[in-house]
């Protein structure tokens, strides 16, 4: 952290940027390699299990209950194999079902509520805001009873709507975000629409959506991420109907229900992984963008 | 912020008035039962291929000599997702549950309706059972199902492992056992265990304390509180113990962790990883399916030192089927669950097929039985007088967890008192039951 | 509602017309509000009092709530013998996996920080742990760790050592979901990358000119200024820790093998020896495996409480540590 840039240029005196001396410039070469090579062996340490799960999924049956740490020969088959012994692809559709359905509800209802919060001046804005911040940290847990019971006298337990309705009115969690976001609109934005003559709700949909474009492309990410790692939802509601298992539920089961051994059970652990990790490649600014919201300016 | 009062209030009495919807129990309709109308029901089954084949061949026997009947077979399902179901009220007409434990959850409340009308009126009559299935189908008097197959156990010996070591019979009392198992064993160039003679651990495949109880005449209750605290369990949990030690308690601990899975090709016993092993009835179907070159053999579990009298005795269990009471067709039900339950034909062709006891006493003595060289010793073991089940409680399945827990802890060290912790068990256990009743009207 | 310019000689009664501009706002503001209204309501505010009165009562679904005054409570808190070692487990979590946590990501992001090249392709493989199923991952890691025939051990055994039982021993299981919850703080690391590389330059270069060097720097500069972030990942991991459930369910029930096929065998939700039993796992065992609700929802309300005072708790000793930069950012 070395003052390398030019300094803000102020009159008078101009600094002559002086070469550090040989001991110090060695020193600073010697943190950098060392800080460099920390760097590579953590991320070395970090990829490590990916590698290992995937050299286990390439194994037989017997192998992966043997010590041996490379395949040999590569079964490249249990990729297909892993499809044929448990409905995977079934999962997945509901997974998607859950996931989309879920984050579409949540979109179109946390946006209002988000714009109303954030640019909307009424009097319970902030006592609504705070009452939002604590439905987020609520653990789940505390209202599970409840909530179970009501859907069970609902008759719709067994299936993935307890999952989705909830999404249709509003998430604590996005709301959150999304307000932090549109507080950031500068006020002549709106201002400059209402004296055109448009009511809130136009100005929503016109001006403020398109703006917070990022956002809400954070946001729905995040909605679906969550939606495909969910498990203790689906397990609570899914779990006793194995038609609408979601991945998550179905590959915690896929050892003893499918009696498979660990080759097979890691094959599955990739392709429920690739998805993800795929989504993240395709769409890293969101990804950043979503996590930086959330962090630096809470 | 009145209105905040307000609005609680309303959400209060919003809540007591949702809870007070229960799940309307109508009064079974037992007229004439043979005669009822045409219905789809549904049945749920724990049974997955191959066995659930047989199953479905069974009752497609059912639905041809009641035509206008049509069976859905779901497999795959478990204690917990059909207690679930019906708590969640989209329960099937017919369930089956693995094991008898929940009865004492299911009959009390009526989730599963009480047959007795049903009975009554068909004639049957509940003597055709055994006792211990009898016995484990009913709670307090109410019989909310009747049993369908039992499991048995025994033990199960690898005969080619045993002749290297010089044995030809396997062992009937527990010292032998002991002793086998130490020769029988073997460890690999860096100790570790190779083939283990008898896995000792607690909770592995099928070693939990309710198989081993009748071995030592072990009894879980004393009337209606916990007894586990007598001198048989403590023999029983010291032997354990002392094998255990012998082993080492970590070296078991891998040998179980690159063992396969229990019902899985790669199971222990079929791999000829373990020489000796204490099993249900149902394995002789695995292994001609996954390990038909096993030379194996089977045999009542050895009994206690100073209970020679028990041999022959063993643990039995069984599946049970009752109508949940959410059902829309309790009639059409009730001829299923009765095909199932006393239907001698269909009883012994589940029971070719799957290998698990048939439970009617005529069935035992069908014609159509055709049992596969070794089971018949798991025949013999649910005749024997010795043979118990553990008693049905209010809390399920619960009890047992509890012990499982103590015996997990007494096993590996963490905890040393035996009569100490035993007691302990048995206080936590009568708490259990006391909670269950909490609030109910005498 | 505007104050009035000049104060013209005509005085319109404006106050009816006012009034109905007021309400229509109102119910535009009720109107864009109604969602979460509504969801509040059914699934926050509903279920709380729900839980609450459940707490008073013996309920298992298959009849009605039976309502037996503080027997739940007192179960809680003197008969039930699973109970303190789940809070045990879980506030061990809080106390041991979340510093851990924060630490580590922190490191990652000072290192990170100070990196000339590469910075993206080592910020994409610090994250990508963190994109992983916590499922896939629980199960990966468990494989990883199989004492018997897992690379892990596998290598520690090529180097001369025996490797620990990981997963199936009371003693390195929590440990071993530590190591987990420390392959997955791609998410953290982000988060506080993004706030060292915030701290204004000139503070450095104050400190430098006053003879700081690099670890003073770190004390004195970084870390106040980023204490807000801190702060905020310390919450939302004491959070998360109190509703620790999917990887200790999934890693228990794999580890421990219970077979979903024969009921009888064992249930092994905290293998090994309740070690894994983490007071979230032991309330959805009591809610919906034995199905004691009216005790489930006793247990909920304890969770609740605990949640409030350690938040309060670390918020409330946060000033002394946190400091928030002048507005003007």
């Amino acid at each position: 952290m070395s003052a390398q840039a030019a300094p803000a240029a102020t009159a008078s005196a101009t600094l002559v940027r002086r070469r550090p001396p040989a001991a110090v410039r060695r020193k600073r070469l010697l943190v950098t390699i060392a800080n460099h090579s920390l760097l590579i062996a953590a991320a070395l340490i970090f990829l490590l299990p990916f590698i290992f799960i995937v050299l286990t999924s390439l194994m037989t049956s017997q192998q992966a209950l043997s010590p041996k740490l490379w395949p040999s020969p590569f079964a490249w088959h249990n990729y297909i194999d892993v499809f044929s012994k448990a409905p995977l692809w079934r999962y997945a559709l509901n997974t998607l079902l859950y996931g989309g359905l879920a984050t579409l509800g949540l979109l179109v209802s946390s946006i209002p509520v988000a714009y109303a919060l954030a640019r909307l001046r009424w009097r319970g804005a902030n006592v609504a805001f705070l009452i939002t911040l604590v439905a987020m940290m609520l653990p789940p847990q505390v209202t599970i009873v409840p909530v179970y019971v009501l859907w069970a006298k609902l008759h719709l337990v067994g299936s993935l709507w307890p999952l989705i309705l909830p999404n249709t009115l509003g998430d604590a969690f996005s709301i959150f975000l999304l307000r932090q976001f549109f507080l950031t609109i500068p006020e002549e934005y709106l201002d400059a629409a209402r004296v055109d003559g448009l009511g809130e709700f136009r100005i929503l949909t016109t001006v403020v959506v398109r703006l917070a474009k990022p956002a809400i492309a954070a946001v729905a990410l995040f909605s679906f991420l969550f939606c495909f790692n969910d498990f203790f939802g689906p397990l609570l509601y899914t779990g006793e109907n194995s038609q609408y298992w979601t991945l998550s539920v179905g590959l915690s089961q896929f050892r003893s229900l499918y009696q498979v051994q660990w080759n097979l059970v890691m094959a599955a652990t990739m392709i429920v992984m690739t998805p993800v990790i795929v989504l993240f490649f395709l769409a890293q600014r969101a990804f950043v963008e979503g996590v930086t919201l959330t962090g630096v300016k809470g | 912020m009145r209105w905040v009062l307000g609005a609680l209030t309303l959400l209060l009495a919003l809540a007591l008035a949702a809870s007070g919807c229960g799940g309307s129990s109508k009064k079974a309709d037992t007229s004439s039962s043979e005669n009822a109308g045409p219905a789809n029901i549904t049945i749920w089954t724990p049974f997955v291929d191959p066995e659930l084949k047989t199953f479905k061949a069974v009752v497609a026997d059912f639905e041809k000599a009641h035509p206008s009947i049509h069976v859905k077979v779901v497999g795959g399902t478990n204690d917990d997702k059909i207690v679930a179901a019906i708590r969640g009220g989209n329960a099937p007409d017919v369930a089956q549950s693995f094991s008898s434990d929940n009865t004492g959850a299911f009959c009390p409340s009526g989730a599963w309706i009480d047959l007795g009308p049903y009975m009554k009126d068909d004639g049957v009559d509940d003597s055709i059972f055994p006792e211990a299935p009898r016995d484990y189908s009913k709670f307090e008097g109410t019989r909310c199902a009747l049993p369908m197959l039992a499991d048995t156990y025994g033990l199960y010996y690898n005969k080619a492992l045993l002749a290297k070591a010089g044995y030809k019979t396997p062992p009937k009392t527990i010292s032998q056992l002991t002793a086998m198992a130490k020769k029988l064993t073997q460890r690999d160039a860096n100790g570790k265990l190779k083939v283990v003679g008898f896995n000792p651990f607690p909770s592995w495949y099928e070693n939990v304390p309710a198989h081993f109880g009748p071995s030592w005449g072990a009894t879980w209750m004393d009337g209606d509180k916990s007894a586990l605290n007598t001198p048989e369990w403590a023999d029983h949990l010291r032997w354990q113990k002392s094998l255990i030690d012998w082993y080492g308690y970590d070296d078991l601990v891998r040998f179980n962790a690159g063992a396969g899975d229990e019902f899985s090709a790669s199971n222990a016993f079929e791999t000829a990883k373990v020489a000796m092993h204490m099993d249900g009835e149902w394995r002789v179907a695995f292994i001609k399916r996954e390990a038909p070159n096993l030379d194996y053999g089977t045999a009542p579990f050895p009994a206690a030192d100073g209970h020679d009298d028990l041999y022959g005795g063993g643990y039995v269990t069984g599946s049970i089927i009752g109508i949940p009471k959410t059902s829309k067709h309790k009639d059409q039900a009730w001829l299923l669950v009765k095909y199932l339950g006393t239907n001698s034909q269909g009883l012994a062709k589940l029971s070719n097929g799957i290998q698990n006891v048939p439970t009617t006493t005529d069935s035992l003595k069908s014609p159509a039985l055709k049992p596969l060289p070794g089971f018949q010793t798991f025949l013999d073991v649910f005749g024997n007088a010795n043979t118990t089940t553990t008693p049905i409680t209010r809390i399920g399945p619960a009890n047992q967890e509890t012990f499982q827990s103590f015996v997990s802890k007494y096993m590996s060290g963490s905890k040393t008192d035996l009569e100490g912790g035993l007691e302990g068990v048995d206080k936590q256990i009568d708490a259990q039951l006391k909670q269950a009743e909490a609030g109910q009207a005498p | 509602m505007s104050a009035p310019a000049a104060q013209p000689p005509l005085q319109l009664d404006r106050t009816r017309a006012k009034r109905r501009a007021a309400w229509r706002r109102r119910g535009m503001v009720a109107a864009f509000m109604s969602p979460w209204i509504l969801g509040f309501t059914i699934f926050f505010a509903y279920p709380l009092v729900m839980t609450a009165y459940l707490s008073f009562t013996h309920y298992d679904l298959l009849g009605s709530p039976r309502w037996i005054g503080l027997a739940n409570y007192r179960y809680l808190f003197t008969t039930d013998q699973t109970v303190w070692p789940a809070v045990k487990n879980t506030l061990w979590f809080i106390a041991i996996a979340v510093p851990l946590q924060a630490l580590f990501a922190l490191g990652i992001a000072l290192m990170l920080s100070r990196a000339r090249r590469g910075v993206g392709v080592f910020r994409t493989v610090f994250y990508l742990p963190a994109l992983a199923p916590p499922v896939a991952a629980t199960l990966g890691f468990v494989y990883l760790l199989n004492p018997a025939t897992g690379p892990v051990n596998t290598l520690l055994g090529k180097v001369g050592i025996e490797g620990p039982l990981w997963f199936d021993s009371p003693q390195w299981a929590k440990p071993s979901l530590t190591l987990l919850a420390l392959w997955g703080i791609g998410n953290t690391m982000i988060i506080f990358l993004a706030a060292v590389l915030d701290v204004p330059r000139h503070l450095y270069e104050s400190a430098e000119l006053d003879g700081a060097g690099a670890f003073a720097r770190m004390r004195y500069v970084t870390l106040p200024t980023i204490s807000p972030v801190i702060l905020f990942a310390v919450v939302i991991g004491v959070i998360e820790g109190l509703q620790y459930f999917t990887q200790a369910y999934v890693a228990a029930s794999v580890a421990g093998g219970s077979a979903t096929y024969s009921a009888e065998a064992a249930n092994s939700l905290g293998y090994p020896e309740d070690s894994t039993l983490f007071y979230p796992v032991l309330l959805y065992q009591q809610g919906f495996r034995y199905f004691n609700m009216g005790y489930a929802s006793a247990m909920a309300m304890l969770l609740l409480a605990v949640a409030f005072a350690v938040t309060f708790v670390i918020v409330h000793n946060s000033r002394r540590f946190v400091h928030y930069q002048a507005p003007g950012r």
